[in-house]
């Protein structure tokens, strides 16, 4: 079959669907009168939530760590300081979501408006690495000086080792929760799940419109 | 303008270019489920982009833009996001018959199947491809530039060619 035989029975489908296509008048009358949100408007309101939420989070916290910064043990502080820039990093990564929502429309070309959309979608993945980056933190900031001296050796012991397994851990998923080792069984059990496939989708269509832009 | 003209000149829109929607719709959606919530969810962003519509490009150019971008986002979709976008219960675009019609030829089934088999963007070009329109528009509807369009589109017709000849003979 020549290119120009598909091109005619294309057309035969286009005649077949002019016969028999029927719009139904009153439901796309509905549509127009419909308060609807838009394709990423519904996301809008949980992100906002959860910028003004964090950032209620991150002010209290500075305000403790100024107001304490004197007298709170160093491995408190040090958790508390590192906790809040992480945090401050995610909620910027939010913002930067929330502007991309803004800035998306699906009436410009499709390689323009599919890059915000899987820009959007695959910078999620950044805050699950950074989410998992806090993990260690959570072992060592209640550690202080006169535990440290009159605990016992095992209990130290274990408690060392908790706290090197899990920055070992938060540092190998922080390098290595990315797109290339999706299919990996342990990525898919971390970040499996119906709510993670429009990311990974999304990581693979940004990939496809790398290639489609290329002009080779 | 009223809000009832309005009304009226999108459903016109929406009728001349029905089968525009329905083809990109069919394209990304087999299911009938899935095509229908498709169907209604590039006419709500149709009608979200009607008071937006720049007449520097064809309405032609508008209607894909749309229809395609929102074809190629839906897939991603969760679940959640679907009902609150797509309300309606029931279809806006109904086609009787459409099993047997289908049916009846093969080359046309064997085509649908070779449009499903290809990546989400080279689908939106095949169908620009096979509704003959100027590489200016499908630069203009895809985002890239013309030389870049003549030369996928250049493959596109080989693997087309490749794909039929494989299956008769």
């Amino acid at each position: 079959m020549e290119n120009i035989d598909i091109i005619n029975l294309w057309k035969l489908y286009d005649k077949k669907l002019e016969e028999n296509l029927v719009i139904n008048r009153k439901n796309a009358e509905e549509i127009t009168k419909l308060k609807v949100q838009s394709l990423l408007k519904s996301m809008r309101p949980v992100k906002i939530f959860i910028v003004l939420t964090g950032i209620a989070w991150v002010v209290f916290v500075d305000i403790l760590i100024f107001k304490f910064f004197s007298i709170a043990s160093p491995f408190l502080l040090f958790s508390a300081i590192a906790h809040v820039l992480l945090t401050k990093l995610a909620l910027g990564i939010y913002l930067y979501q929330l502007i991309l929502i803004q800035q998306v429309d699906v009436s410009v070309p499709v390689v323009l408006a599919q890059g915000k959309l899987t820009q959007l979608k695959s910078s999620t993945l950044w805050v699950t690495r950074l989410s998992f980056l806090q993990l260690p933190l959570w072992t060592i900031f209640y550690w202080n000086k006169s535990m440290l001296e009159n605990a016992n050796i095992w209990w130290l012991m274990i408690q060392l080792l908790v706290s090197t397994s899990f920055f070992a851990i938060s540092v190998w998923l922080f390098l290595n929760i990315k797109f290339e080792n999706k299919d990996k069984k342990w990525f898919r059990y971390i970040v499996g799940g119906i709510e993670w496939n429009p990311v990974i989708k999304s990581i693979e269509l940004c990939r496809e419109i790398e290639e489609f832009r290329q002009e080779i | 303008m009223t809000s009832t003209t309005q009304t009226d000149q999108f459903i016109a829109v929406v009728e001349t270019n029905k089968r525009v929607i329905y083809k990109v719709a069919n394209s990304y959606c087999r299911r009938t489920d899935d095509r229908e919530d498709l169907v209604q969810e590039i006419i709500t962003q149709l009608w979200r982009s009607f008071d937006k519509y720049n007449h520097e490009y064809k309405p032609s150019t508008w209607i894909y833009r749309i229809s395609l971008n929102v074809a190629i986002s839906f897939y991603r979709k969760d679940n959640r996001r679907k009902k609150i976008t797509n309300p309606l219960h029931e279809s806006i675009l109904n086609l009787p018959d459409e099993k047997s019609e289908a049916e009846t030829d093969a080359n046309l089934n064997l085509l649908q199947q070779f449009i499903l088999e290809l990546k989400e963007l080279d689908r939106a070009l095949m169908l620009l491809y096979l509704e003959e329109k100027s590489h200016k528009e499908i630069s203009e509807i895809m985002g890239i530039t013309e030389t870049n369009v003549a030369t996928k589109i250049g493959r596109i017709k080989i693997l087309l060619k490749k794909k039929f000849e494989s299956i008769k003979f």
